[in-house]
């Protein structure tokens, strides 16, 4: 009967479509990997992965949470060498940090928090992970020790901020995320442990390929480790890597002064460290450091923070023509010659880092493509000679510091002359007083003021609300006091 | 690095199509025996003849009335039996007895008994229900003038809260049934004809038929791991009985602003700015504030009346084999918001063929095109802007906003704006249902949500200061794809004997989605015209391109019981077994029970005797059900490329990537159980009805976006299972529905408690922040055991300090001066620390409640409808956030200014003490709104049928026309998607209000 087929028939088909759903359930269905994506499973594998996750760690020195708006805010904004910029009523967050205002929730001091230990985190990935890849043994230790120079660049920058930090050497477990503050003299051995690395496993300058220019160098460790040790008081380790740096000859002041911030200063003989930029059309080359101290108005350059102070105006020796290369004022020419700054109404005495500027780019104001210089030859110069006046080797100390006014000099012999006191103290305000304005709105200012212990008196001078025993540190921020659990301490008289 | 091949449809995919195929083939085939002929009319209780009642002999095919409701069947012979059945009408068996005619009369169905609800993956009576499911009728959806069916569920169903996304055209909702289960996506299951989908945006309100609210566990529990935030079910439009018949509605009208926030004007943001500037120790900026005057109100500028309008012609009816409901609906909304506006085009098909009695085949189809002007994100902006400044300057430029602050002129960012999306999409199904063995019904249906969407924005040059330009111009371009495909096979055995009816399903799905994009960018395009603007216009140099993908699959076995004794005693008992690829292997499957009981005391017999009750029901469930809402690979970490870094005297890119992502590849489903019991009753024949729910919902291991401390270094927040949450409350339900003479009216009313708390926080956490608010991102919320989710926290304020004395009277942060806010000593340590910060409230309302009523008398018809929530507060982060000088809402003006002039408003500054997070920014979150009022007149019946026209209404509608609210912003409904920052005002697009006037004509 035609019925009974049609029975069966349903009967059967049923059954085959129940079979094709079982035959559905196997793994495959439910197998869906990352599309167009590596993964966890399949990175840190080779060579190649060993390189761009070094580069990574590189690429976050551009971030803005790194080195851009908080940056000079902490650094040069905070300090006596400028004040906040732009318009008196914009980023009034910034004003708290030149007048001493800030509390735990400022956004400035969260910033840098953050962005500097997610470079961290780069660089502890990196370290990580790439001792167990199969690789050319040389350039596994010179790619790990670039991580460690990094590393100990972005905790040299968060515990002269905020002092005893959270210690993470590695990418820490879900059950590790409350983390307690660590002293600093802890902090110190990790970044002291890591650049002592750096210097025994990285190249010299010369060494590297020419392709690899940027990179960490053994010349760029010995100049970093001397400063920490400067900052931990240790004049005689200072001394020692500042003097290695200078004998190793890989360095020497540039003749002109003015031209170490143009783009042809670049990497130049004098570079020991700088955070490499470049405009390109499509952005992912450069930062926003240009634009936020860049001119407001006409021409048309930037926002104007970071505005060079009067008190830093006032420091130059007479005829000093650092000051020139150092500010740029209403109705100077630029650099390049392109326009004259015009007045702008709605800035009061309008100034602006000249350090910071960079003639019209491709990719737009935004996509500043002037490199950040970290530290120059000048700078461990001027740590050798404060080294060396502490360590009694007086000749030592005279001879760096002349070096360095002799290049600022050039052929005006009618100004600075070079110095020739003996007396420690003397000599010791002298070379203060010349790490300031040869470094000057390079935002090294700050941590020198808080090295040199006379942050309060210099600021409350300049009627500063510094109140001693709390201002010489930033407050932890608040999210994270919050997001530990309570684990984290705050700083006191925050 | 290796290309990932997969083919978008799976091979098993295709074998089911392949099968599905052969079946609707092989039963075309199946023929018919000769024997007795039997012939007649089928009408109904009216009269009317019946067209499209199916006739059959028990186990053989049948036929169909003709649209005369006449027939024609040959029988086995003298003596078969035959059956009738008509949806909406009871079924009878007709003994032939030898007659060749036979003429039928239907009888409809028990009305309120009979009613029958959509359920997952089925039917059932009403009466049989032991799930708590809530109906809403189309009539009560097409009320709202909204391109959004979620926006129109507002107020309907007991237990649904309704938050609009904003007011911009477009936009959907917020759903939460029964308060938030998860801290996760807690947005409810879609299910549209059968499809399971994520969002509904594509549906035109006037293709709904009904929509039912699966709120308890017995009902969702068939959806398994996707049922935890409950289902909503919509069924769009069928043919009817009858032949054809056409229906033209359309409506237009105007939205405005339902309300502006007083902000300071010109003169008095210049005095307050100087008192920002004293108190920062600067010299003031205008030497003359009262020269500006009333200066420019930015929030005049950006807004308008904007027109909407909706054009629907539709065409439904029954023939011999088929049925059909075929639509075209045309939907245009401007924004109130100048350059903000949505169109949509939408087609449906929805047809049933009847291929042989035994075998339906049909398909549910729409086709869905949308545009839309995406307007710029300048809420904030006209809130914010300078308005000592002109909207252009004398030689007619726009004039720079940003001295003062970095906010940019909103004109400006109107004119220069050129975003533009576009769309199309197709959702639908098709199924085949067989019935056999006189008890099953075998279901197939495929079901297939396509979408494409296509998006281009152009950013010319300009300058309008140095915080607002642009040097290159730019057009960024966009397409993205996404397909979800859903098979289901669903086998149901339904039999009735003696006093028992036993229904039993199961089924099989399978489902897949895959989504695709891929974009590009170029710059400097010689015109700026839109015929410039496709990329090959642009240079090469510095073209950036993207195209990314992602895809999860799913499996899944379920399984149904229904059993009922005496039309009295109710039981049922589910299962669903899922397996997700969004899981690693070791917690793939998710198994998902559930039982309920129900109890008719109306059917009792000591109930027998009395015309007061006609229905009586309690009922209680219990059920398992998850969650699986996390993104397709929460448990990989994905390595981030594009980290590049420049070496070298060339200045070169070098490559760069790492894994900068953290993940948890131990993550596993997050499980909600809940319990329900229920109580429904009808009174005086159903003029009374009412339901009462008490729900208790506990959600396990629930998955956790959460935030961590930035030392960690991750660039996310991890996904965690970690922490038990407890919902509870009670839905009520209420209508009155009479008819006295001419007049007919009805009232009704829903009304909801939700109780939530956080039970348990894993992971060894003690809280969990969230919310970033202001300058710095201050966390706002903060989620601790024996609290509400995302409940409020900071300072509360007790005064303010009004001279010296008082500084050293009570407790101080340390760095207050007379002005500033005294916060609570909460700890009664004698200072204020973090400590002190406390419990500020919850952004979930306790009780949500809607009520309507209505009346008809001659040919007048009119409804209202109201809505409101209360007990929930709302962050007015807007207020807190000024990164300069930004206006000032017009309650600064309230300031302290010297000793005894505020003890609430303090001292005006830009941020420090008086911007920690306190109670001074919040506020009620309570409101009670007119939804909608409504009034429509039809022309009498005697005077259009001579024009044969069978319906003739026009009306009008008012919508949102009145609110009651204590907030200050633009409107209390507070949205976000992640449940621990809601309730947060940043700036939200407001809603409208809407007056129109409609038409709605059948023929």
């Amino acid at each position: 009967m035609k019925n009974q087929l049609f029975i069966k028939s349903i009967k059967i088909t049923s059954v085959l479509i129940f079979i094709s759903f079982l035959s559905a359930c196997n793994s495959e269905f439910l197998e869906k990997k990352p599309l167009g994506q590596l993964t966890s499973d399949n990175f840190f594998q080779t060579e190649q992965h060993a390189i761009w996750a070094t580069n990574a760690v590189y690429n976050h020195l551009r971030d803005w949470d790194v080195h851009v708006f908080s940056y000079i805010a902490l650094t040069d904004i905070i300090s006596d060498d400028a004040d906040k910029g732009s318009t008196p009523n914009d980023a009034s967050f910034l004003n708290e940090i030149d007048n001493f205002t800030f509390d735990a929730g400022n956004l400035t001091v969260n910033t840098v928090w953050a962005g500097y230990y997610r470079g961290i985190f780069r660089a502890n990935l990196a370290i990580e992970n790439i001792p167990a890849i199969e690789m050319d043994e040389n350039l596994k230790s010179q790619l790990l020790a670039e991580c460690k120079f990094l590393r100990a660049y972005y905790y040299f920058k968060l515990v002269r901020w905020f002092g005893d930090l959270p210690l993470i050497t590695r990418p820490l477990n879900s059950d590790e995320y409350n983390q307690q503050r660590v002293p600093t003299v802890e902090i110190y051995a990790l970044i002291e442990q890591d650049l002592l690395t750096a210097i025994a496993d990285l190249p010299e300058k010369s060494q590297y390929h020419p392709t690899d220019l940027g990179r960490a160098t053994k010349g760029a460790a010995r100049g970093l480790l001397a400063k920490v040790y400067l900052f931990q008081g240790d004049f005689v380790n200072a001394e020692k890597y500042a003097k290695e740096v200078i004998n190793s000859g890989q360095y020497q002041l540039l003749a002109n002064y003015n031209k170490i911030f143009t783009r042809e200063g670049e990497n130049s003989s004098e570079s020991l460290f700088e955070v490499q930029q470049v405009a390109l059309e499509t952005g992912g080359g450069g930062s926003q450091f240009n634009e936020v101290q860049g001119v407001r108005g006409t021409p048309n350059l930037g926002w104007g923070f970071n505005r060079p102070s009067d008190n830093l105006v006032a420091s130059y020796e007479p005829g000093d023509p650092r000051r020139e290369a150092t500010i740029l004022y209403v109705g100077e020419v630029l650099p390049d010659g392109s326009a004259r700054v015009e007045d702008n109404p709605n800035i009061l005495n309008e100034r602006y880092n000249q350090k910071a500027w960079v003639p019209t780019h491709p990719g737009g104001n935004g996509n500043g493509p002037g490199n950040i210089r970290i530290m120059r030859y000048a700078d461990v110069l001027l740590i050798a000679a404060e080294a060396a006046n502490e360590n009694g080797n007086t000749a030592d100390a005279l001879l760096y510091l002349n070096r360095v006014r002799a290049r600022a000099r050039g052929a005006s012999a009618s100004i600075l002359p070079d110095v020739t006191l003996t007396d420690k103290a003397q000599l010791r305000e002298k070379i203060w007083h010349e790490r300031r304005v040869e470094l000057a709105m390079e935002q090294h200012r700050w941590f020198d003021l808080l090295r040199q212990g006379r942050a309060a008196s210099v600021m409350q001078a300049l009627g500063k609300n510094f109140v001693p025993n709390k201002h010489e540190l930033f407050p932890i921020p608040q999210t994270e006091i919050d997001l530990s659990s309570g684990t984290l301490t705050q700083n006191p008289g925050y | 690095m290796k290309p990932n091949h997969t083919t978008i449809t799976p091979n098993s995919l295709i074998k089911w199509i392949g099968i599905f195929a052969f079946l609707v083939m092989g039963f075309q085939m199946a023929g018919f025996a000769q024997g007795f002929k039997v012939t007649g009319t089928v009408t109904n209780n009216e009269g009317e003849p019946m067209a499209g009642a199916t006739l059959l002999e028990a186990n053989t095919a049948g036929v169909f009335t003709n649209e005369e409701g006449k027939y024609s069947i040959t029988l086995s012979g003298p003596n078969a039996s035959l059956l009738v059945s008509y949806l909406g009408y009871q079924n009878q068996i007709i003994p032939v007895e030898g007659r060749a005619v036979i003429n039928i009369t239907l009888e409809p169905a028990i009305k309120s008994l009979e009613e029958v609800v959509i359920v997952g993956y089925g039917t059932q009576r009403k009466s049989d229900l032991t799930g708590s499911i809530s109906s809403v009728k189309s009539a009560a959806i097409t009320r709202i003038p909204t391109a959004s069916v979620e926006q129109a569920l507002q107020g309907k169903v007991a237990g649904l809260l309704v938050t609009p996304r904003s007011g911009e055209p477009g936009q959907g909702a917020v759903l939460r049934i029964r308060g938030t289960g998860t801290l996760n996506d807690a947005s409810p299951l879609f299910v549209v004809d059968g499809m399971l989908l994520d969002d509904i945006n594509f549906l035109n309100p006037n293709d709904i038929s009904s929509i039912e609210v699966l709120k308890d566990a017995s009902s969702t529990a068939i959806y398994g791991s996707r049922g935890a935030n409950g289902v909503i079910i919509i069924t769009t439009q069928k043919g009817k009985a009858g032949s054809a018949r056409f229906n033209f509605t359309s409506y237009f009208g105007n939205q405005e602003i339902t309300r502006m926030i007083p902000l300071a004007n010109g003169a008095e943001y210049a005095q307050l700015t100087n008192e920002v500037a004293i108190n920062e120790n600067r010299l003031p900026t205008y030497d003359n504030p009262e020269e500006f005057g009333e200066g420019t109100d930015w929030q005049n500028v950006i807004y308008r009346t904007a027109p909407i309008r909706s054009y629907q012609l539709s065409a439904q009816g029954v023939s011999e084999t088929m049925d059909y409901h075929v639509s075209a609906n045309y939907f245009s909304q401007e924004g109130i918001l100048r350059g903000s506006g949505f169109d949509r085009l939408t087609l449906r098909i929805n047809n049933g063929y009847q291929l042989t009695p035994f075998i339906k085949f049909g398909h549910n189809v729409s086709f869905i095109a949308t545009q839309q002007e995406i307007g710029p994100g300048i809420v904030s902006n006209a809130y914010q802007a300078d308005p000592t400044v002109p909207v252009r300057d004398s030689l007619g430029n726009f004039s720079n906003t940003t001295i003062n602050a970095p906010v940019g002129n909103p004109e400006a960012v109107l004119f220069y704006n050129n975003n533009h999306g576009k769309g199309i999409r197709t959702v639908g199904n098709a199924f085949i249902d067989i019935k056999f063995l006189k008890n099953f019904l075998f279901k197939s249906s495929f079901g297939w949500d396509l979408n494409q969407n296509q998006g281009k924005n152009f950013v010319p040059v300009f300058y309008v200061s140095p915080l607002q330009q642009n040097q290159e111009s730019r057009l960024s371009v966009f397409i993205d794809q996404s397909n979800s495909l859903l098979l289901e096979n669903t086998l149901t055995f339904d039999k009735d004997w003696d006093s028992h009816h036993l229904n039993v399903l199961g089924g099989l799905t399978a489902q897949q989605f895959r989504f695709e994009n891929l974009g590009g960018q170029r710059l400097n395009f010689p015109g700026e015209t839109d015929e410039f603007l496709f990329l090959n216009a642009g240079e090469i140099e510095g073209q950036t391109n993207f195209n990314n993908a992602f895809e999860w699959s799913m499996v899944s076995f379920l399984f149904r019981t229904n059993y009922t004794l005496l039309n009295r005693y109710l039981f049922t008992a589910t299962f669903r077994a899922d397996g997700s690829s969004r899981f690693g292997r070791e917690n793939r499957y998710g198994y998902f029970p559930s039982f309920a009981a129900g109890w008719n005391i109306a059917e009792e017999s000591f109930l027998q005797n009395q015309k007061l009750i006609t229905r009586l029901k309690l009922r209680a469930s219990w059920g398992k059900i998850g969650n699986d809402k996390i993104g397709a690979y929460a448990g990989r970490a994905v390595v981030t490329s594009n980290l590049n870094a420049v070496f070298g005297p060339n200045e070169e890119l070098n490559n760069g990537a790492s894994i900068i992502t953290l993940a948890n590849p131990g993550i596993k489903w997050e499980e909600t159980s809940q319990s329900d019991l229920g109580f429904e009753f009808g009174i005086m024949d159903d003029k009374l009805v009412g339901e009462v729910d008490f729900y208790r919902r506990i959600t396990q291991d629930i998955l956790i976006d959460v935030p961590i401390p930035a030392y960690v270094g991750a660039a996310n927040n991890p996904v965690i299972n970690a922490a038990t949450v407890m919902n509870r409350g009670w839905d009520f339900n209420l209508a009155w529905r009479d008819k006295i003479g001419k007049l007919s009216y009805h009232i009704q009313g829903i009304a909801s408690t939700v109780y939530n708390e956080v039970l348990e926080l894993g992971g060894g956490k003690e809280e969990i922040f969230g919310g970033g608010l202001g300058v710095g991102g201050k966390l706002g919320t903060r989620t601790v055991v024996g609290l509400p989710i995302g409940a409020f926290y900071g300072y509360q304020v007790e005064g303010i300090f009004q001279n010296e004395s008082d500084l050293l009277t009570y407790p101080t942060r340390g760095e207050e001066v007379p002005g500033d806010l005294r916060f609570k000593d909460v700890d009664q340590d004698g200072v204020i620390t973090t400590e002190d910060r406390t419990y500020l409230g919850s952004p979930i309302p306790n009780f949500i409640y809607g009520f309507d009523g209505g009346i008809e008398i001659f040919n007048i018809d009119f409804v209202a409808e109201f809505n409101g929530v209360s007990g929930n507060k709302i962050i007015n982060s807007k207020k807190m956030a000024r990164f300069g000088t930004p206006n000032f809402e017009a309650t600064f003006l309230d300031r302290w200014t010297g000793e005894g002039t505020s003890n609430t408003e303090p001292r005006v500054t830009n941020g420090g003490h008086n911007f920690e997070m306190s109670d001074r920014f919040i506020e009620s979150g309570s409101f009670f709104r007119m939804r909608n009022i409504q009034i429509g007149y039809s022309l009498p019946e005697s005077f259009i049928k001579k024009l044969n026209i069978s319906q003739f209404r026009v009306y009008l509608s008012g919508t949102n026309l009145w609110t009651r609210a204590s907030y200050s912003g633009y409107t209390p409904e507070i949205t976000s998607s992640s449940v621990i920052s809601v309730g947060i005002d940043n700036g939200i697009y407001p809603i409208a209000k809407t007056y129109l006037a409609g038409v709605n004509v059948s023929f």
